[in-house]
């Protein structure tokens, strides 16, 4: 009889200890899984290299890097940024999400006589959460043509980001 | 005699000269877009959609946009769609012209969303018109952009000036 109670203990505490790993197994797949999830999303710091053309009519590019400081939304569709330059201009920008992929816009700063410009900023936000690579940029010229269906001209660029925070 | 007279004419017209170019330049560096803005929206050549068949309609949008320094806000006030439906913008101006950017707020994603620009100019102090370009996320191999657009005419008129009552409820 308590050969028996024996075999049933041991045959308990085995399956106990066979439950308390799977818990764990499960444990430890949802807290790495959980970061991940988050991660994805767009708010907080991001460093993007911007390449766009130097005007309108150029056929040279520059490439620019801003910092990108992206408020969470709070439960809202869109959310502010503050992007700095490297020559410490600071403006606004409005950003979107919609699964991984996100949408930012904003008026570039005017300095001088420089040609100025609003790009609209799109791309993928890689499953790390840390990346965004082959971005698209439209840029939105101030200068004015009949013949573009913007009535101003628009060229493209392109875009890559890295979280910074 | 006559020399110094001249001089004396000379200075006076350069004077007078100076002073209207420095008042024409204060007033248009004191347009501002801040302040709440009632803005209503028409075709242009009885566009109603983008090539791809994407339109926002024409609604009045009531507008608002703050100025903090070189953070130049908007926001629409979308209280026809829901009381925290409030698509964000940014916007810069340039004399008598203004360029406003916002992001489009589509609460289905499963459908197309997108980006607008607007380019204006203030008739006066208190009125604004010119176009807006909405950028659908949505390809189109025909267009300049690789992405379908839509232009349509509008025009705004302000409603609250920054700072008064009115304005504040969009804060």
């Amino acid at each position: 009889m308590i050969g028996i109670e024996k075999r049933g203990m041991a045959i308990l505490v085995s399956t106990m200890k066979r439950q308390r790993a799977v818990l764990i197994a499960l444990a430890l797949v949802l807290a790495s899984a959980t970061p991940a999830f988050g991660a994805t999303k767009f708010d907080g710091r991001w460093t993007l290299m911007i390449t766009i053309p130097e005007s309108a009519a150029s056929g040279n590019n520059r490439t620019f890097t801003v910092s990108v400081d992206a408020s969470p939304r709070d439960g809202s569709l869109h959310g502010r940024t503050t992007i700095a330059d490297a020559e410490g201009h600071t403006v606004g920008g409005a950003w979107r999400q919609v699964s991984k992929k996100v949408s930012v816009t904003y008026e570039l700063p005017c300095t001088g006589d420089g040609p100025c410009a609003t790009l609209i900023l799109t791309g993928k936000i890689k499953s790390s959460g840390t990346k965004i690579r082959n971005g698209k940029v439209i840029v939105v010229w101030d200068t004015a043509n009949d013949h573009n269906p913007a009535l101003f001209d628009t060229s493209n660029g392109s875009f890559k980001g890295d979280r910074v925070q | 005699m006559k020399a110094t007279r001249f001089a004396a004419l000379l200075i006076v017209v350069l004077v007078v000269a100076a002073s209207s170019v420095t008042t024409n330049a204060r007033m248009q560096s004191e347009r501002t877009l801040a302040g709440e803005w009632l803005v209503t929206s028409s075709p242009i050549n009885g566009e109603t959609a983008s090539p791809r068949g994407n339109t926002l309609g024409f609604p009045d949008r009531d507008m608002f946009f703050e100025e903090n320094g070189d953070l130049r806000t908007g926001v629409v006030l979308r209280e026809d769609a829901g009381p925290n439906v409030r698509p964000l913008g940014v916007w810069r101006i340039n004399g008598n012209r203004f360029s406003t950017t916002f992001q489009l707020w589509c609460p289905d994603s499963n459908g197309p969303c997108g980006s607008i620009v607007m380019r204006g100019e203030f008739v006066r102090d208190d009125r604004i018109r010119g176009t807006m370009t909405a950028f659908f996320d949505v390809e189109d191999p025909r267009s300049p952009t690789g992405f379908d657009m839509w232009t349509f005419a509008f025009k705004g008129d302000l409603v609250a000036p920054a700072g008064t009552g009115a304005a504040q409820r969009a804060r």
